[in-house]
């Protein structure tokens, strides 16, 4: 019995050894080292910087000290092997491991267009030897990135209008961004972004990958601006990745009116029931011409206040006219001040000024004060003639 | 007997006696007490109250005269009562004095012509008026000066000067008003009594009495009518010719002295002052009415005087 149960432990034995041999098996059968990278050919842009990725994978062997270099690189190029960040001249992989590394390229402007291939070596010191060749093809256009498209480039307006521009910025590239926003507007403009239905003004605006992003600008150009067409550039920037848009603003000029005494003057003299003349400065400080220009004036009741010349055909940026206008209170017109309002207008276009008349009354009543007194005196006089006796 | 040569022979010395008589007088003296004082205490009240209350004046100085602190009247409200006491106080012995003490045909026996002595008295009356009113005027501004500290502009001088002028023509109506009762009544207390009598009536009862009347004197009761004869009847009064002749000239945001309907203020610039012509051309006829009241009550006075037998 004894035997039996011996014998019955040495099949299961038997039994069980290629039962853990066939385990074994199932690990992928490489063995050795590796450099890898997922895109072995690239295409980059000269005058720029690119990162590849590359990995040294170690398959079941001891790790050792593995030196690094890369061969094939064109004359002028600069090709930089990084590992976490600093230059690198070795790399060490553990078993089973990997070992991120970055091959970065700066490719001079001036390169050739045409394709090179750079390859990538890793040595042992016991005759372990991978090489990763890798080809690079020059072009002188990739495909954007970010692109910015204007909806309405071109906008006209006065000097006191606000000109906005609703843009689409679309992300081509393969990840989120965030794109930040400038324009480039002339002198005194006020330029600002804002989402396209929102107040918040924005100098960046994350866009997911591959969706598009309505913005507004929003340019306020100063109100002394003269008439003429302004550009504007808009830059977006995210990511080494950039698109520009231009946009335009065509301004045109608008006339604005001010009336005012001679001199800056804002008082006038009149006297109750006569008329009087006040000289009255009408000037265009706008950017375009005011032409027909109507004159008109709001009085107290019974006031006449007329202008000569009625109407004014025109008056050219920065110059002045001057008219007369008379004003004669009513003969009733108690002494003191009053406000009188003149406007001139041109096509919606108004300039008004509040003038201050000190109206005095006529001296007439206070010469025939002095004729009553004289009267009264002329009385006594008689009185001493007629009556006078010692 | 007619008169020979000029009507005003012998009035200079006529002028200086009376004067001197005048300013030396009890009863000049008790009234120059009397105005002096109350007048003081009426502008020590006004700067003391325009210390606290007055913020920004452009005619701060003027407020000196009117302005009013209770229980006293403003400084012209004392003159309006005080200057026709002094002017009857003055005027109502003047002629009937010299009556009774029968010394009338005694000056009349001097080459002085009766023309000259009441013409004299007059004047003589109003000068000493002119003198104790511009002493106060000075004693007013200087009081001002001190205690306010602010120098009066070049136009509050002028209205203050004006404001003087009228005060002394006020005094004058008061003055002619007593001579021509003492002409009239023998008996100076019966002079006196009448004079001041009037002055009452005219002061106090005849402004309350007018819009009573206006409303008998307007059949129709229409308001803008009844309005103005009201006040075309007050203004017989001298004192209400003094007050709204004050109440233009120190108050230089006053448009006018009627009435005023609505559409001539507007657009009026309200409390801007008047130049100071414009508001002597306001009171102008209220100045006129003072001016031509005293002339004519001394002509009344004078015709009375020449055709009365003076010897007794």
């Amino acid at each position: 019995m004894r035997y039996r149960s011996i014998a019955l432990i040495g099949l299961l034995a038997a039994l069980a050894a290629p039962t853990f041999a066939s385990a074994d098996t199932t690990r992928p059968d490489v063995k050795g080292l590796y450099l890898m990278t997922d895109y072995p050919a690239v295409t980059v842009q000269p005058g720029t910087t690119s990162t590849l990725n590359l990995n040294l994978r170690n398959y079941g062997l001891a790790p050792e000290r593995l030196k690094l270099a890369v061969a094939g690189v064109p004359k002028g190029w600069t090709a930089t092997l990084l590992g976490g960040g600093q230059p690198i001249a070795a790399a060490m992989p553990a078993t089973d491991n990997s070992v991120a590394l970055d091959l970065r390229l700066d490719v001079p402007k001036d390169a050739a267009i045409g394709s090179h291939t750079l390859t990538v070596s890793a040595d042992g010191p016991n005759g372990a030897h991978v090489t990763l060749p890798l080809e690079v093809s020059l072009a002188k256009q990739l495909p954007a990135k970010l692109s910015l498209q204007p909806q309405l480039p071109e906008l006209r307006g006065n000097s006191s209008s606000d000109f906005s521009y609703t843009m689409t910025i679309k992300n081509d590239s393969g990840k989120k961004l965030l794109v930040s926003l400038a324009a480039d507007a002339p002198r005194n403009f006020d330029a600002s972004f804002t989402e396209a239905y929102g107040t918040q003004q924005l100098t960046a605006v994350p866009v997911d990958a591959g969706k598009t992003k309505d913005i507004k600008l929003k340019v306020t150009p100063p109100s002394t601006v003269d008439a003429g067409h302004y550009p504007v550039t808009v830059h977006i920037a995210a990511d080494g990745a950039k698109a520009l848009a231009k946009v335009s603003l065509d301004i045109t000029g608008q006339p604005k009116l001010d009336i005012t005494g001679r001199q800056g003057l804002l008082s006038a003299r009149a006297t109750a029931g006569k008329q009087s003349v006040v000289p009255i400065e009408i000037s265009n400080t706008g950017t375009a011409p005011a032409e027909n220009i109507k004159l008109t004036s709001s009085a107290p009741d019974g006031w006449k206040v007329e202008f000569n010349p009625k109407t004014i055909d025109r008056i050219a940026p920065n110059q002045h006219k001057e008219v007369q206008a008379l004003i004669t209170p009513p003969d009733k017109a108690i002494a003191g001040d009053y406000a009188t309002s003149l406007t001139a207008s041109s096509r919606g276009e108004t300039g008004d000024a509040s003038f201050r008349v000190t109206v005095t009354t006529s001296t007439m009543w206070g010469i025939a004060g002095v004729g009553i007194i004289g009267a009264a005196l002329l009385i006594m006089v008689g009185a001493v003639a007629r009556f006078g006796r010692r | 007997m007619r008169r020979e040569g000029s009507a005003l022979h012998g009035l200079g010395v006529v002028v200086l006696k009376e004067l001197s008589d005048h300013l030396t007088s009890a009863r000049m003296r008790v009234l120059e007490w009397l105005v002096v004082l109350t007048a003081l205490a009426a502008v020590y009240a006004a700067i003391t109250e325009i210390r606290q209350v007055t913020a920004q004046d452009p005619f701060l100085f003027l407020r000196l005269f009117t302005t009013a602190r209770e229980p006293l009247p403003s400084f012209v409200g004392f003159l309006s009562f005080l200057v026709p006491l002094m002017a009857i106080g003055l005027g109502f012995d003047a002629v009937n004095s010299e009556h009774n003490r029968r010394t009338l045909s005694r000056i009349l026996s001097q080459p002085i012509y009766r023309d000259a002595l009441l013409f004299g008295k007059y004047l003589a009356g109003l000068a000493t008026m002119s003198v104790s009113l511009t002493v106060l005027w000075l004693l007013l501004i200087g009081l001002g000066l001190i205690m306010l500290g602010v120098p009066p502009s070049g136009e509050e001088m002028a209205r203050a000067f004006i404001f003087l002028l009228v005060t002394i023509a006020y005094a004058g109506v008061w003055l002619a008003l007593a001579m021509l009762f003492s002409v009239l009544f023998r008996s100076a207390a019966t002079a006196a009594l009448v004079t001041l009598g009037i002055w009452l009536f005219l002061a106090v009862i005849w402004p309350s009495l007018s819009p009573a009347l206006a409303t008998a004197l307007v059949p129709s009761g229409d308001q803008a009518t009844t309005i103005i004869t009201a006040q075309m009847l007050a203004r017989l009064s001298p004192s209400t010719l003094f007050g709204e002749i004050v109440l233009a000239i120190l108050h230089p945001t006053t448009r006018t002295l009627g009435p005023v309907y609505l559409d001539q203020l507007q657009g009026a610039v309200m409390g801007a002052p008047l130049p100071l012509s414009q508001s002597v051309l306001v009171a102008w006829p209220q100045i006129v009415g003072l001016i031509a009241a005293s002339i004519l009550l001394f002509v009344g006075g004078y015709i009375a005087f020449q055709r009365q037998e003076v010897r007794a």
